[in-house]
């Protein structure tokens, strides 16, 4: 039921530009993403996705609410370039996790711009 | 919970990211008191997901074996071959072919030996070459489509025999290889650190792994036990991201050097083999590449553009604007000139690189180089002074200088040969330089089955084998470009069928 709650909540809130919801305080000092303030007003907010304790994630809840990543595709107008797209890599395609990319808790920029500097800012 | 944490006294006193520390008869079953309580059993336990780890996945389940786990410590599958260049030397290619190009895996290993210089092993290269037409049809067979027609002669080759992906990159057969791999049954997982091996005397009979980690924070995950019946397969690639353990190596590796590697690539694995008992070599075989650019991560376009400007155009000193060394000379004399340009502080002054921007506009070398801003157009020397910091008199003097010398084909300064240089004149395409460490071709040695050979009695150690970059004393002092990704993806069908026959006994 939790589950159905937050695909209805992010069906809502989906967008498909490369960015990411707002950095806010959700809980206490904790940073979350502004799209995700439902989920820390559970009071088992963070088992969600620290599942066998609080230093350790997947991209399992990630992928619970929004799919895959070939599922979830990007306005090719938000790109640097035609190449840039991280949702369709030349180099990972499917074989890489939502985080590492994607952070909840801080801004980060995509695991491409390790290499490809000038494409992608901190979202 | 419980019972794994009985099991935590193996780690006891162990720093954790220092393998040296690490005391082998520790992991043992016989010294441990309770027997292991394993997480869960497989056949046969891979570590590592990029050429060698997912050849060796694929071929091995193929070979009637049931049960194999792929462990891969990044959130991404694909390790280093997934920013590899797509370059794969194929003797006997389709293009060859077509072409009626002579080759054959004999001619390759002629090639590799020369660079090898003495060190290579003739006998492995020769198993790996043979094996290039099976590796080549994994990949077609997989998806991968190569660059139609296209067969290059690459750097220390005689004969154009490297083919390359169609989108320029290793990790077009990384990301086929995976599909494949998952589709055919093999378990993949992410974020699995190898902490140890468990040992049974001289055999590898599981691992000690850290489940759930996030790199690169070793206190992340949780440590779990995998018995392995059949065997573990190194696949983990080299360790040039590891900085202190080249600079124990090779002291002449300079601490302002970047890497072309990807962040994964830091070798623990092959240190854990090494703590008990497997033989390592050519540790300090570490090749760099003068052709890095600062203004970039990974192996980058810069390599691609230099191509350029090594032949028609020239490299400045931003210290006093001159010319320094013949852009045209080998790797090592050129590593060692560049390095030299240091402020008073000891950092870096990165020599800028340039030729003729009207000569190349829509080369797609300069336009990608552009776009990324790794290099720059500048339509006047003044302007190009102003950007690097030197002085515009002395910058035009140098270039007047040179284009003198390119006119009389002659360089009186350091002989450089000057049949491609050409008159240089503004607007140019300018870039900085920097070395980059790039390639290991030490690692563990292997017989030439696949098996890792012990320190102890110099024999093969049981159920331990090692495909790759990580297997060390194959390339010898140079490893020729093309060959990095046909040595992973041959010796996965190598491992698999060695594992074959040594389960049979």
């Amino acid at each position: 039921m939790f589950k159905s709650l937050l695909a209805l909540a992010l069906s809502l809130t989906l967008c498909s530009a490369i960015s990411a919801s707002e950095l806010i305080e959700v809980k206490g000092k904790t940073l979350g993403r502004e799209n995700h303030q439902f989920i820390y007003k559970d009071k088992n907010a963070c088992k969600s996705c620290h599942v066998s304790g609080k230093k350790s994630t997947t991209d399992q809840a990630c992928v619970d609410c929004h799919g895959t990543i070939d599922t979830i595709k990007i306005d090719p107008k938000n790109l640097v370039n035609s190449h840039a797209n991280p949702h369709a890599s030349v180099h990972y395609d499917t074989a890489i996790s939502c985080i590492a990319c994607h952070a909840e808790h801080e801004k980060k920029a995509p695991l491409c711009a390790e290499c490809h500097r000038s494409w992608f800012k901190e979202m | 919970m419980r019972d794994r944490r009985s099991f935590l006294k193996f780690g006891a006193g162990v720093a954790i990211g220092s393998v040296a520390a690490t005391i082998p008869a520790m992991a043992s079953t016989n010294d441990c008191g309770p027997a292991i309580k394993w997480d869960e059993t497989h056949d046969i336990i891979i570590i590592g997901s990029g050429f060698g780890g997912l050849s060796s996945a694929i071929n091995i389940k193929r070979s009637g074996i049931k049960s194999v786990l792929v462990l891969e410590k990044m959130l991404q599958f694909g390790g280093n071959s997934a920013i590899n260049g797509g370059w794969f030397a194929v003797p006997g290619n389709p293009i060859q072919v077509s072409e009626g190009v002579k080759d054959s895996p004999a001619l390759l290993v002629q090639d590799q030996i020369a660079a090898g210089r003495g060190m290579a092993s003739e006998e492995h290269l020769t198993a790996i070459a043979n094996r290039a037409l099976d590796a080549f049809n994994l990949c077609v067979d997989s998806g991968v489509r190569f660059r139609e027609g296209f067969n290059m002669l690459v750097g220390g080759h005689s004969i154009a025999r490297a083919v390359r992906t169609v989108d320029g990159t290793g990790g077009e057969i990384t990301r086929n290889l995976y599909k494949v791999a998952k589709s055919e049954g093999v378990d993949l997982r992410n974020q699995q650190y190898v902490e140890d091996f468990i040992m049974e005397n001289n055999k590898v009979i599981g691992l000690k792994v850290r489940r759930n980690f996030r790199y690169p924070d070793l206190t992340t995950g949780e440590i779990v036990f995998i018995k392995a019946n059949k065997g573990v397969v190194v696949a983990t690639g080299g360790f040039a991201m590891n900085k202190q353990l080249c600079k124990l190596l090779d002291p002449s590796i300079d601490p302002t050097m970047d890497c072309t590697n990807a962040k994964g690539a830091t070798g623990e694995v092959t240190l854990t083999a090494m703590s008990h008992g497997a033989l390592a070599v050519h540790m300090n075989m570490i090749q760099t590449g003068h052709w890095g650019s600062p203004d970039e991560g990974g192996f980058g376009w810069s390599n691609a553009l230099l191509s350029i400007t090594w032949h028609e155009g020239m490299v400045v000193s931003v210290l006093n604007g001159k010319r320094f060394m013949n852009e045209r000379a080998d790797r090592k004399y050129c590593s060692d000139r560049i390095l030299a340009n240091r402020y008073e502080d000891n950092s870096p002054a990165y020599p800028i690189a340039f030729f003729n921007y009207n000569d190349h506009p829509d080369d797609d070398r300069v336009v990608r180089a552009l776009r990324d801003e790794m290099a720059w157009k500048m339509d006047s020397v003044e302007q190009m002074a102003t950007k690097f910091n030197i002085d515009p008199k002395t910058l035009q003097e140098s270039i007047d200088l040179h284009n003198k010398h390119v006119a009389e084909r002659k360089d009186p300064l350091f002989d450089r040969v000057m049949d491609t240089a050409k008159h240089l004149a503004p607007p140019f395409v300018v870039s900085r330089i920097w070395p980059k460490v790039h390639y290991c071709m030490g690692g563990l040695k292997t017989d030439l089955g696949c098996r890792v050979i012990g320190s102890k009695n110099l024999e093969p150690m049981k159920n331990l084998y090692a495909v790759g970059e990580a297997t060390g004393g194959v390339h010898g002092t140079t490893r020729l470009s093309s060959c990095a990704c046909l040595e992973g993806l041959a010796g996965g069908f190598i491992v698999a069928e060695t594992i074959n026959s040594d389960n049979k006994v």
